[in-house]
């Protein structure tokens, strides 16, 4: 059973180190006609997919841009198509369907709020980034601390207790000291969940422009945090919350019992997935399809009565390729990789296909396989890489 | 018929680097008409793209000339080239020995070099005429009398005569070839007399097989003679005869005195020796000619693929370049850090430099080079006496006695200014002083005796940064002496990486050991562990750095929509480390294993 992720394209302005499709929505003026050409778009999309998954979907996770730049009355009409379609069904009998939907500060009111729960979302991740205000400022965030503040208060009076903020690390001009205020602040909020992400240098951000090699502002920016001190502050944020009660149960993410995000974890389990909206990507039955990164494109493109959105963007993958790829996820996590669920999948033992190699992460302690799991002892997450490119096929 | 061969002319051109010898070949070819001036796209006999970028010969090259003199008469004048770098002495004795006489060329504003002296001498050695000529005179600083007077006090011969040109400007051509004819003797040589030719040089084509450059002494040779190689005994039909004209044009036949290449299907490079005599197969000569002694390697390394697959790939190579260049030895090598690849032997190092390139170049080849080495003889305890060539192959140290390592006789010639500064150099790379002659007031001639060793480390690069450039080099091996030599290991992680070995002398070894370890320290990536460097002599650490960890190398996101990319990312970071070689748990990069030699800085 396929989960399901509902990409929605549109921001208040796009942040600058945002790589993601999203379309700036600033005022009430002619931006908003993109949301129409979008929801007629996804509603030819989800009828022309929802039998993709003939048993329902597991979870939903309502991404952007922001979901919750949208009033309530597209964000209802939104919901409803989707719920019109999709079944959604729990892959562990007792556990309810996470319901997932990804919120910006300064987005959010009471109307939207009760939309979404009355939608039967019950999970909201809100992108806190971080709470100095100059530093949200410098990479194009709408918001200030104090509107985080806020949402979180909202979001709890509206009746959710599943919340997860993120956070970056890493900012132009951060100190250790700015890291760990803004994190004690985020678990002064008591979010279920925290997510905390080194911040990316993508090459197409004006951010990863500003800060590349050549660039000739390069020196006059406020400093990145080197190699170095982002390590340890993602190590003492590690430890920090750990001390907090929340479990390291993936790379970046953090969450109290039983509030590990579910839909991201079937990611990293290696699951299907279903993507609807401009941009977003499927992957079913190791067949991976990118939905056409243009609204104009992808409305268009439905309304003609094109099924097929991708423009070129079909990837079949190789057994090889899906074997690196359920490594690479597994290993995000802390719990690691099943192993006979893996040979379970690929028909085929993992000690024939890594053979030394993987002995030998594990006499140096970097891999360890106990019980049937194998993980990636936590001192050497943050440099995974360094692993998982020597277990790509 | 010794009247054909007596308008022929058999020479070559000595010269030292930048004084000319390849702009005046090229006015040679263009003034008797062997070329047009749009032919000669430039310098041709520097075909080497290698050559004509470093400026230099290095493999020599033969082209014929037809001239007609004053006295009205054709004749066929056979230059054959001559390297004019010190590495390269044993290319010069063999382009000489298929000479009767050779143009000296020398610089009028700089005089004679060190090396060009010692390829004099090997010309008088083989009896050669030698027509003296001063070049460049065009140049504001020339002094073509000082010059004049510099050749005949330091070579001992008339340079009453010399002539005045400049290649450039075209000036003297004339009276060059003119003398050639005059004063060079026609060959000797019988062409009735059973075959006798000397190969002095080949190369490799891919459609006629080996083709050997030859010079006939006596007899005659076209299609269809069956050959015999005296060395070996081994038979060939000739399906070829040509000369260089200087592309390779086919003629009848080739007679006693003259220069040119035979094609026969020869299949295997290593019938087509250097040195070795052609004869008639069917009515050969009795005696072979006296050959060449054979090429000295002084200085060694090891060559390794970067991708184990490409060892026979290489091994092949190899033979293909040895074929065209006798004097590069090669064998195998197993290596604990670099795996299976060939340990080569060089004339010297530009050889080595040059051979790399051309293998990197003309192959396309990934290698590493590892450090060069001279030759050692160990002295055990046992009483006898190893070689070594591979410092990683040095005995224990509890079974030597004693190393004796080989030293050269340098001289080197260079303005007086500089007379202290080379002094001190010599001194430093643990020199003899041996002799010290003045040239002219303002020149000397300064003679050493050197371990080899020192001249490979980076005793070139010294000398020309000490005497911006104005000194030249030349030496020979005279023997080998004993010397307080240690081995000096590189362990990365704790193990010894046996590429990085060397042997150096012990009041060296420290100062050396520090510097590699901190070279190594900025070369070598950092990776999951800390990794110490040390240099150590024996069980004994004499330097230490440590490559700290890398501390986030991390995908910090990665859900469904990036996992593509982020596969791709992981697939791109493999690809890069091919370019590293693992050894043990650290991974090198190929720069790393000739840090040993350029710490210069």
């Amino acid at each position: 059973m396929p989960s399901l992720y509902v990409h929605v394209p549109f921001c208040v302005r796009k942040c600058s180190y945002c790589a993601f499709y999203s379309l700036p929505l600033g005022g009430e003026g002619s931006e908003r006609g993109n949301i129409f050409k979008y929801l007629t778009g996804l509603e030819r999309e989800i009828e022309y997919c929802y039998t993709e998954a003939p048993a329902g979907v597991s979870s939903l996770f309502l991404g952007g841009g922001t979901p919750t730049v949208l009033n309530y009355q597209e964000l209802d009409s939104l919901l409803k198509l989707i719920h019109n379609r999709f079944s959604f069904r729990s892959s562990v009998e007792s556990l309810s369907i996470e319901k997932t939907v990804e919120a910006n500060p300064g987005t959010i009111d009471q109307e939207k709020l009760a939309v979404l729960r009355h939608y039967g979302m019950n999970r909201i991740s809100l992108g806190a980034q971080s709470f100095n205000d100059d530093q949200l400022q410098s990479i194009g965030r709408i918001h200030t601390s104090a509107d985080i503040e806020l949402g979180v208060k909202l979001i709890r009076e509206a009746g959710f207790i599943n919340l997860n903020l993120d956070l970056i690390f890493g900012l132009p001009g951060q100190t250790m000291e700015d890291w760990k205020t803004t994190v004690n602040r985020a678990v002064s909020l008591t979010p279920e969940h925290i997510s905390i992400y080194a911040l990316t240098l993508e090459e197409e951000t004006p951010l990863g422009r500003r800060y590349c090699e050549n660039s000739p502002s390069k020196h006059d920016n406020a400093s990145l945090p080197d190699d170095d001190l982002q390590a340890d502050m993602y190590g003492w944020a590690s430890s920090f919350l750990n001390s907090q009660g929340y479990i390291h149960y993936e790379i970046s993410n953090f969450a109290q019992a039983g509030f590990e995000g579910r839909h991201n974890l079937s990611y990293w389990q290696g699951e299907d997935y279903l993507g609807l909206g401009p941009g977003a990507v499927s992957c079913l039955n190791g067949i991976r399809v990118k939905n056409v990164q243009d609204i104009d494109l992808y409305r268009n493109n439905l309304v003609s009565g094109a099924k097929s959105l991708n423009n070129g963007e079909v990837e079949y993958l190789s057994q090889n390729q899906r074997i690196s790829e359920y490594v690479m996820l597994g290993l995000r996590t802390t719990k690691g990789i099943k192993i006979n669920l893996f040979e379970e999948k690929f028909k085929m033992n993992i000690q024939d296909i890594y053979g030394y190699k993987l002995v030998n992460y594990i006499d140096r302690d970097i891999l360890s396989l106990e019980d049937g799991w194998l993980k990636i002892n936590p001192a050497y997450l943050f440099v995974s890489n360094l692993i998982l490119q020597d277990l790509i096929l | 018929m010794a009247q054909a061969s007596s308008r022929i002319r058999n020479f070559s051109i000595i010269a030292h680097i930048d004084h000319g010898k390849s702009t005046l070949a090229d006015r040679l070819i263009e003034s008797t008409g062997t070329m047009s001036t749009r032919e000669l796209k430039e310098q041709v006999l520097d075909s080497m793209d290698l050559e004509r970028e470093r400026g230099i010969t290095i493999k020599l090259q033969a082209v014929r000339l037809h001239y007609k003199s004053k006295d009205g008469e054709i004749y066929e004048l056979n230059l054959i080239d001559t390297p004019g770098h010190v590495d390269f002495s044993y290319e010069v004795s063999r382009s000489l020995a298929a000479c009767e006489g050779a143009l000296l060329v020398v610089d009028a504003a700089q005089g004679i070099e060190a090396q060009t002296l010692a390829n004099v001498y090997l010309a008088l050695e083989n009896d050669l005429e030698i027509i003296p000529v001063i070049n460049k005179i065009d140049l504001p600083s020339a002094d073509p009398e000082m010059v004049r007077k510099e050749v005949e006090d330091v070579i001992g011969i008339d340079a009453s005569e010399a002539i005045l040109a400049s290649a450039k400007m075209g000036l003297g051509v004339e009276d060059i070839l003119e003398a050639i004819v005059k004063k060079i003797p026609p060959p000797q040589g019988d062409d009735e007399k059973p075959l006798k030719a000397l190969i002095f040089d080949s190369k490799f084509d891919s459609y006629k097989g080996a083709i050997p450059y030859i010079r006939v002494l006596d007899g005659k040779v076209s299609k269809g003679t069956n050959i015999k190689m005296m060395s070996s005994g081994k038979l060939f039909e000739i399906t070829e005869v040509g000369v260089f004209t200087p592309n390779m044009t086919i003629v009848n036949e080739l007679k006693a005195g003259q220069v040119g290449y035979i094609a026969g299907s020869i299949r295997n490079v290593r019938d087509t020796r250097v040195g070795d005599t052609i004869t008639n197969a069917e009515r050969p000569a009795t005696e072979a000619l006296p050959g060449y002694r054979k090429a000295v390697s002084m200085v060694f390394c090891g060559l390794f693929p970067v991708e184990a697959s490409d060892y026979d790939k290489l091994k092949d190579a190899l033979e293909k370049l040895q074929l065209n260049d006798a004097s590069l030895m090669y064998d195998n090598e197993v290596s604990a850090a670099l795996g299976f690849g060939f340990r080569c032997g060089f004339l010297g190092l530009l050889h080595m430099d040059i051979i790399q390139e051309r293998l990197e170049r003309e192959f396309g080849f990934n290698i590493i080079t590892t450090a060069p080495s001279v030759i050692y003889r160990v002295n055990l305890t046992d009483g006898t006496q190893v070689s070594i060539d591979n410092p990683a192959l040095l005995p224990d140290i509890a079974n030597i006695v004693s190393i004796e390592e080989p030293m050269v006789r340098a001289s080197v010639m260079l303005p007086s200014d500089y007379i202290g500064s080379i002094m001190e150099l010599n001194q430093e790379k643990r020199g003899t002083f041996l002799n010290m002659d003045y040239i002219t007031a303002a020149r000397v001639n300064l003679q050493y005796e050197l371990p080899l060793s020192e001249i490979v480390y980076d005793y070139f690069d010294q000398l020309k940064s000490r005497t911006k450039g104005y000194a030249s080099l030349d030496y020979e091996l005279i023997g080998y002496k004993e010397a307080n030599l240690v081995k000096l290991d590189i362990m990365l992680n704790g193990e010894i990486v046996d590429a990085l070995s060397f042997i150096v002398h012990r009041d060296k070894a420290y100062a050396r050991g520090r510097k590699l370890v901190e070279k190594l320290r900025g070369m070598i990536p950092r990776q999951m562990f800390e990794i110490p460097v040390q240099a150590v002599i024996g069980s004994k650490v004499i330097a230490r750095e440590n490559i700290k960890a890398i501390r986030k190398d991390v995908l910090a996101k990665c859900y469904g929509g990036d996992i593509s990319r982020k596969r791709k990312l992981l697939e791109k970071q493999k690809e890069g480390k091919k370019r590293m070689k693992q050894v043990g748990s650290v991974e090198i990069p190929q720069e790393a294993f000739m840090a040993v030699l350029k710490m210069d800085d």
